[in-house]
């Protein structure tokens, strides 16, 4: 009897503990959504997301005209509408198209547009 | 010398005065309006002056400007110090006209004018090709130096003033020419008149010297009465001629003020006429205390011989005057033909005329409003159409006597 109840206990416990993780592993995916999809492919660029950031910021201006602008460009990566430089293409070529669907593509590029935000640093 | 004298020669009629009032305003609106547009104009031009000298200093402040925000771009984030001047404060805004950053200290920006006055500051914007941490425009500010205003506000009023003098003198000029015609034929008229009047004294003379002369108890009643139509109409043209004498002779010279009894006056004067007003058989009534008044008795003549001559010339047959006479002032009241009442303000007019059945030459109460004004008397008039007329006129106080006073 004993034995019965620690067998069951332990399948309990472990059930328990596989439900937990699999929701942490859901939630950790979508708050970084951002930081799975595109930190892991620009981590190994020499341009950093900071700088191309910067690069969109001078291009595009205004913070709808660069989503829109970024957005269309990670659906339809083409070196034409490319923000980097040529030399830069010809070193790493242009991406593939992004596999994210518009509404996590609007996440990501939302969550970049915070973090690189320069209204919210100048002093 | 009690009397108040205002002489006023009043050749213009009112309906010459209202479009000679309506010319002048219409003058002084357009003058006004040209006035204002070319100080409108001037003032725009000064501020453009100004702005002109500005641009070139705030385009080399927006230069170093956009040198400091390249600069911060290509080192952000580890540098995000805004760049700031002693010289000026900026902001910066992206293309969809967000605020990025602002050092204004006045923070209503016009994206559509490249400067413009904004409070007591100057704005000048600079469009930038290369859109350094997200700004598409690049606002600079200034403290504006107000002594180019109050240059051109000086300047503005100085010349405002000297224009409007001159388009004064122009416009006296214009109206001096407006005037020449009416006054010309105003002149001819009085001429004409004096002309006449000369050569009516003696004929007028002899024919009432003699009228008064012929001994009527000889004659028969037929002649009797050919010789009161004769004295009547001798009368009615020496009235004529007194009133002529008057407007082209005596209305300018010094006159003789005495204290006058105007009793004995209007007693006199009645008498006179109480031959004309019998051929219409029209009957005097006469209410009269004691005044005496401080006057020349030769216009005093002439005003009560022009009310009464026309109380009797206007009124019906078998109608009445009535005369009161009080210290401080007489009525002349008929059961005439009357006047209407939008025209009574311009009977007393010179060649005024509202009657063509009667003669005249429409100068009489011309005369009589000319004396009251120079004696500063107050005259009043009310008339109802069919009716008759009552004719009032009030002295001045100053002007009364007290029954014993004489000068």
């Amino acid at each position: 009897m004993i034995k019965r109840i620690i067998v069951i206990s332990l399948m309990l416990s472990a059930l328990l503990y596989a439900e937990t993780k699999s929701e942490n592993i859901k939630e950790n995916k979508k708050e970084n959504i951002y930081e799975h999809n595109c930190i892991p492919c620009h981590r190994y660029l020499p341009s950093s997301l900071g700088d191309m950031y910067m690069r969109y910021l001078k291009t595009f201006s205004g913070e709808m005209t660069l989503k829109a602008a970024l957005k269309a460009f990670l659906k339809e990566p083409l070196e034409q509408t490319s923000v980097m430089s040529n030399l830069f293409i010809d070193r790493f070529s242009v991406k593939d198209k992004t596999l994210l669907n518009d509404k996590q593509l609007d996440e990501a590029i939302n969550i970049y547009w915070d973090l690189y935000n320069v209204r919210n640093k100048l002093k | 010398m009690l009397a108040l004298k205002n002489k006023d020669i009043n050749l213009l009629r009112s309906s010459e005065k209202s479009s000679l009032l309506r010319f002048l305003a219409l003058y002084t609106v357009l003058a006004t309006m040209i006035l204002l547009l070319l100080g409108i104009f001037y003032y725009k031009s000064q501020e453009e002056l100004m702005f002109s000298n500005e641009r070139i200093k705030l385009s080399s402040y927006a230069n170093e400007q956009v040198k400091e925000l390249k600069l911060l771009h290509h080192y952000f984030p580890s540098r995000t110090e805004y760049p700031r001047s002693y010289n000026f404060n900026s902001a910066i805004y992206d293309i969809e006209r967000v605020k990025i950053f602002s050092t204004l200290k006045n923070s209503e920006v016009n994206f559509d004018k490249e400067i413009y006055r904004s409070g007591d500051k100057i704005h000048f914007v600079k469009y930038l090709d290369d859109y350094y941490l997200g700004a598409k425009y690049l606002f600079l500010e200034i403290a504006e130096d107000k002594e180019w205003y109050s240059k051109t506000i000086t300047n503005i009023i100085i010349l405002g003033i000297l224009t409007l003098v001159i388009m004064a003198i122009f416009g006296l000029f214009f109206v001096h020419i407006l005037l020449r015609p009416m006054k010309n034929s105003i002149m001819l008229l009085d001429n004409f008149i004096k002309d006449t009047t000369h050569e009516l004294n003696t004929p007028i003379t002899a024919i009432l010297a003699n009228v008064e002369m012929m001994d009527t108890n000889v004659m028969i009643e037929k002649n009797k009465k050919k010789l009161h139509r004769i004295n009547i109409a001798a009368k009615t043209v020496s009235h004529l001629y007194q009133d002529l004498t008057f407007l082209t002779l005596n209305h300018n010279q010094q006159s003789k003020d005495e204290w006058i009894d105007l009793k004995k006056l209007f007693e006199d004067r009645v008498e006179y006429f109480t031959i004309l007003a019998g051929s219409k058989k029209v009957t005097f009534y006469l209410d009269l205390n004691y005044s005496a008044i401080y006057i020349d008795i030769i216009k005093m003549t002439r005003v009560i011989d022009n009310l009464i001559s026309n109380a009797i010339k206007y009124n019906k047959r078998l109608g009445a005057i009535t005369i009161i006479l009080r210290k401080e002032y007489f009525i002349v009241k008929d059961t005439g033909i009357g006047i209407e009442a939008s025209k009574v303000s311009a009977i007393f007019e010179r060649y005024s005329r509202f009657n063509n059945s009667e003669g005249g030459f429409g100068i009489g109460l011309n005369i009589v409003k000319s004396i009251i004004d120079e004696y500063g008397l107050k005259i009043s008039v009310e008339s109802v159409l069919g009716e008759g007329t009552d004719i009032r006129v009030e002295f001045l106080k100053a002007s009364i006597g007290n029954g014993d006073s004489n000068d």
